[in-house]
């Protein structure tokens, strides 16, 4: 079970490197736990009359893999900005470990990413760091050791297979090594919950597969993930939860991926 | 955020802008050198005036009609001033002499009259003796009838004092010019480096960087360009002074009667601090203007 720091402001998130391993894991032989992402009633709006996202209400327990679909401009960024704080609610509020990420201060943010691990479309690596800086560099933010930090970029990177591959360029890196280098930085400091926020964007489609078994892989080792994307193509390959988000309302596809077939089919009809 | 990190963050900051750094530190080194240069005056120039205050003397010209009897008495009265450490007589005929062989003007000296050269009384004052007591030993002086003028040297020691703090402000000036000159480029640098690195600045936000993580480094890096620059001025000045003091010192040595010397310990301390200092205020600015984290 996750253990959480509430040392003062910093909102009940880790601070630092001391509880990081087995943080994000789940255990099966514990009873069921309060879940790990609460929305309530979420209202988003970056217009006044039309509302980014309406009433979403979701809750993600641990060890859950959730897929996150929808339209283009639907409002599935700005799902994962609001739970990584990029955005604050106008409405309703987000629990996540607990703690209502929208009353966070300023200060308590970086605290709140500390136990997240966020994966980007554009992949978001420094092209003329070295593959092992970009992935090192989460932990030095949580003020690992170097001799710990060593150790576990080598065993992430041979996690996402770029074993040995440390002291390159990540800019001379293909586009999907340079994706894996990332989800390495994410998932380096074993987060609570890993946001994936269309992965597989700028990938082709068998590198995207690769992508989504890579994020399988390490759901499979008990790390929870929220993975958006509207490639439907890879929602047909894995029975994962499935939520879809249309004109800003979230709806649970909660018969799996052959209902929200048939309702995008009734929608598009 | 541990040192080592910090340190190594710093590095790679100075790796990835290597060129920008190495052009701001080349613009501060001249602007340090400058500085140090005008300090090498001053301090030389107050070690002259110091030493020429503590050896300050007194001369008392005596008139032509000055009797031995006056002379006598008349040292009577300055041996036994505390202040007074030596009296010594030089009659008209030795002042000649003096004048002729420090002036080099040989035999035409002769040709000069007897009132040119009065005998007089030299006075080696001790340097304990301060310039009101020196002035108000000279008035009492000069009220005897054997002695027609007394020279105190006071008015020259002011002009010296004058040169010396003029010296001194300027180099405050120019002290206070090159702060100005270090927190602008150093700004300027930082500036540009975060705007390099903005992709970096928020890879590290996203992955829970509190600001004071992303700002140390850039912090450091100004300390260490302003460290830099300070550095290598002082090794520059130093070899610029073993390099010029062999053809100059002869000069000086005649002029002032003391060598040149470089910077003291504690100068060179304070060019040194000095430098990492305004670096890090530099770099502080630019990052409170420039750098939304």
């Amino acid at each position: 079970m996750a253990r959480v720091n509430l040392d003062g402001s910093g909102a009940g998130f880790r601070r630092t490197d001391s509880h990081v391993r087995g943080l994000g894991r789940s255990n099966p032989n514990q009873p069921a736990e309060k879940p790990l992402l609460v929305m309530e009633d979420v209202y988003k709006y970056f217009r006044r009359d039309v509302p980014t996202l309406r009433n979403v209400a979701l809750e993600v327990k641990r060890g859950e893999f959730v897929f996150v679909t929808g339209p283009s401009g639907a409002g599935k960024s700005t799902l994962l900005q609001l739970i990584y704080r990029k955005h604050t609610v106008d409405s309703g509020r987000i629990l996540f470990l607990g703690r209502d990420v929208a009353r966070l201060t300023e200060r308590s943010i970086p605290f709140l990413r500390r136990n997240l691990g966020i994966v980007f479309q554009d992949f978001k690596v420094v092209p003329h760091w070295t593959v092992y800086e970009n992935v090192a560099v989460s932990m030095e933010i949580l003020g690992s050791p170097v001799r710990v930090v060593r150790s576990r970029v080598a065993e992430t990177l041979e996690r996402v297979g770029l074993a040995g591959r440390g002291n390159e360029r990540t800019e001379r890196l293909s586009g999907g090594e340079q994706q894996r280098v990332a989800i390495a930085r994410a998932i380096a400091t074993e987060p609570a919950l890993l946001l994936a926020d269309e992965p597989t964007g700028n990938l082709d489609p068998a590198l995207a597969i690769d992508i989504l078994t890579l994020f399988e892989e390490i759901h499979d080792a008990g790390t929870t993930v929220i993975f958006a994307t509207h490639d439907h193509a890879l929602l047909q390959t894995s029975p994962h939860r499935l939520i879809v988000i249309d004109e800003g309302r979230l709806i649970e596809a909660s018969q799996g991926l052959r209902a929200w077939s048939a309702r995008m089919h009734s929608l598009s009809a | 955020m541990d040192i080592r990190t910090t340190f190594a963050r710093a590095r790679r900051g100075f790796r990835d802008d290597l060129r920008l750094h190495v052009v701001a530190v080349a613009s501060l080194v001249v602007a340090f050198l400058c500085l140090g240069a005008a300090l090498l005056g001053v301090e030389n120039l107050a070690r002259v005036a110091e030493r020429w205050t503590q050896s300050q003397h007194m001369t008392v010209y005596l008139g032509t009609d000055a009797s031995e009897s006056d002379i006598a008495q008349l040292r009577l009265v300055l041996d036994s001033l505390t202040e007074v450490a030596e009296v010594e007589y030089i009659n008209s005929a030795r002042a000649r002499a003096q004048f002729a062989e420090q002036t080099e003007m040989g035999a035409d000296v002769g040709s000069l009259p007897a009132e040119a050269f009065p005998a007089s009384l030299e006075l080696a004052l001790h340097a304990s003796a301060n310039r009101t007591r020196i002035t108000k030993i000279g008035e009492r002086i000069k009220s005897f009838n054997a002695v027609e003028d007394v020279e105190t040297y006071q008015d020259w020691f002011g002009q010296l004092g004058s040169l010396l703090d003029a010296g001194r402000k300027a180099v405050g000036i120019l002290a206070l010019l090159v702060a100005v000159c270090v927190v602008a480029v150093i700004g300027n640098t930082i500036r540009l480096a975060v705007a390099n690195r903005r992709q970096e600045i928020e890879v590290l936000k996203l992955c829970g960087a509190t600001d004071r993580f992303v700002r140390t480094p850039f912090i450091v890096e100004g300390i260490l360009q302003g460290l830099t620059a300070s550095v290598l001025s002082l090794v520059l000045l130093g070899i610029s002074y073993l390099s010029l003091r062999g053809q100059v010192e002869d000069t000086v040595v005649t002029l002032t009667g003391m060598q040149v010397v470089f910077l003291g310990p504690l100068t060179v301390l304070g060019v040194v601090c000095g430098g990492g200092l305004v670096g890090a205020l530099g770099s502080a600015l630019s990052l409170r203007r420039y750098l939304s984290v």
